[in-house]
């Protein structure tokens, strides 16, 4: 089991690991997207972007200037408790990677805008925790995601007739594409989207969020009806254009990911959320004997 | 072919020489400003308030940088890139009343700043967005700061350039928008796809 000292280490090297390097799927992903876009400014600008992540992990500096917001998504079962206080392990880590220039001081209060200066703050980083009895080890994964993307995000409750169900759910793509379209350049393309549906407002958030945060972006959806949609988006949405930075190319989403829950009969929530291209994320894997695996 | 660099103070001939896909690097006194600098000097000029900086062919910058504190009290950065631009909007006549010729940002601005950049002689510069680290390379260094009481990221930083970029030209003064114009195309093909 962990104690403060112990988890904090692992904190604070998850918070190094995904202050200076974006996560080794979307670096994957954006050599892909390098090699195989035509568009010329596109090109430069895919290079630069790769060659500041690459700078970042040398120089040991953070990859963007703005450090987003952070949740952590942790999960735990009987006989793998936390066995401390996970929420002030990474209260306090997250005051000392601002001190080390890791994390720029960024929370402020939500009306007045005052900066404490330490990244400190009620409900920071925010957590998703989840219970699962005979899980025998503990997932954390932390996720700093950019809020320049946040200004691209979009929710609607939609319904059967909305949704245009006898027409392939054209209704749902169409509104999908138009979020990527007034995002433009806003969240930083070549982004991805994490898409949640179902529940009431609230879920379809937090699958929005979980979607694009926790699963790899290279991976492909159990679900044979969300994979088939997040592939159509996906290759929609890099029609239309509007490429790196949102100055043109084909490269304008990585990945799409969707996430789903049962709703009731009368709605249909859908809520997206934006991710920019410097997926800063760390996951580690640990076990109850002292193991620690790195899962992102 | 050259990098093409323009000094700081910029002449309205220059800007609006410029045009929608030229590359450029900026050289002299960049002023950071955001959502609370914006804010803050719209009051000082409400006020009638003396300015802290002279904005008169000024370079703004969207942004906010992480420093470091020395121990003689000055700040070194450590990285710097753009932040969305287009929360700062609502204030494209004061910027052009300042005298501001370059926007530097990320995601351009809307169509009410493009009619006054055309009526001002203004550009928008696009940053490489998530590149913090290559682009404080162009900074020598950190001449000053105001506003800090607003937080290191909000605060108005005066960066010196030594070649700041590269920066390609998003709006300029001649109507011309490469986001608007994408945008237009964009909706164009959600139509074919999905009706």
């Amino acid at each position: 089991m962990w104690n403060v000292e112990s988890m904090g280490k692992i904190v604070d090297d998850m918070i190094y690991r995904s202050t200076t390097t974006i996560s080794p799927d979307v670096r994957a992903l954006m050599e892909k997207a390098f090699a195989e876009e035509t568009n010329d400014t596109a090109k430069s600008m895919l290079q630069a972007m790769l060659e500041n992540e690459r700078m970042a992990g040398e120089k040991v500096k953070p990859v963007c200037q703005s450090p987003g917001f952070p949740t952590v998504y942790v999960s735990f079962g009987d006989k793998s408790l936390p066995g401390c206080d996970l929420k002030k392990v990474w209260a306090e880590a997250l005051v000392r990677g601002t001190n080390r220039q890791l994390l720029r001081p960024s929370m402020v209060h939500p009306l007045t805008r005052e900066n404490p200066g330490d990244n400190s703050g009620v409900g920071v980083p925010n957590f998703e925790i989840d219970y699962v009895p005979d899980q025998e080890y503990l997932d954390m994964l932390v996720s700093f995601k950019g809020c320049g993307a946040e200004l691209a995000n979009a929710m609607q409750i939609f319904t059967v007739a909305k949704l245009e169900k006898g027409n392939d759910y054209a209704g749902l793509k169409r509104w999908v594409l138009d979020a990527v379209i007034k995002g433009g350049g806003k969240p930083c393309p070549p982004a991805a989207i994490g898409i949640g549906l179902g529940g009431q407002m609230d879920v379809a958030c937090k699958l929005a969020r979980k979607a694009v945060s926790v699963r790899r972006w290279d991976d492909v959806n159990p679900d044979p009806l969300y994979g088939r949609l997040e592939k159509e988006l996906y290759e929609a949405a890099n029609s239309l254009g509007i490429g790196p930075a949102g100055t043109g190319g084909k490269t304008t989403l990585l990945a799409v990911k969707i996430e789903g829950a049962s709703t009731h009969t009368a709605i249909a929530p859908a809520a997206i959320t934006f991710h920019c291209w410097t997926a800063r994320r760390a996951g580690v894997r640990m076990y109850p004997d002292g193991r620690v695996e790195t899962t992102l | 072919m050259a990098d093409k660099i323009l000094d700081i103070p910029l002449s309205e001939e220059e800007i609006r020489s410029l045009h929608v896909g030229d590359v450029v690097y900026l050289r002299g006194p960049i002023y950071t400003s955001r959502d609370m600098g914006h804010f803050t000097l719209k009051q000082y000029l409400d006020e009638g308030k003396a300015l802290p900086v002279d904005f008169n062919g000024a370079a703004i910058f969207h942004a906010g940088p992480v420093v470091k504190k020395r121990d003689d009290g000055g700040y070194d950065l450590v990285v710097i890139g753009p932040t969305t631009s287009i929360r700062m909007e609502p204030y494209h006549e004061m910027v052009a009343r300042l005298g501001v010729r370059g926007i530097i940002g990320k995601g351009g601005l809307a169509e009410d700043s493009l009619k006054q950049f055309a009526k001002s002689g203004q550009v928008y510069f696009q940053a490489a967005p998530g590149c913090a680290v290559s682009l404080a390379e162009g900074i020598e260094k950190i001449d000053g700061v105001y506003f800090l009481e607003h937080g290191v990221p909000e605060a108005l930083w005066i960066l010196r350039a030594r070649k700041f970029g590269p920066l390609v030209v998003g709006m300029d003064s001649h109507g011309k928008s490469i986001y608007a114009e994408i945008r237009k195309s964009a909706d164009a093909r959600n139509k074919e796809l999905y009706g």
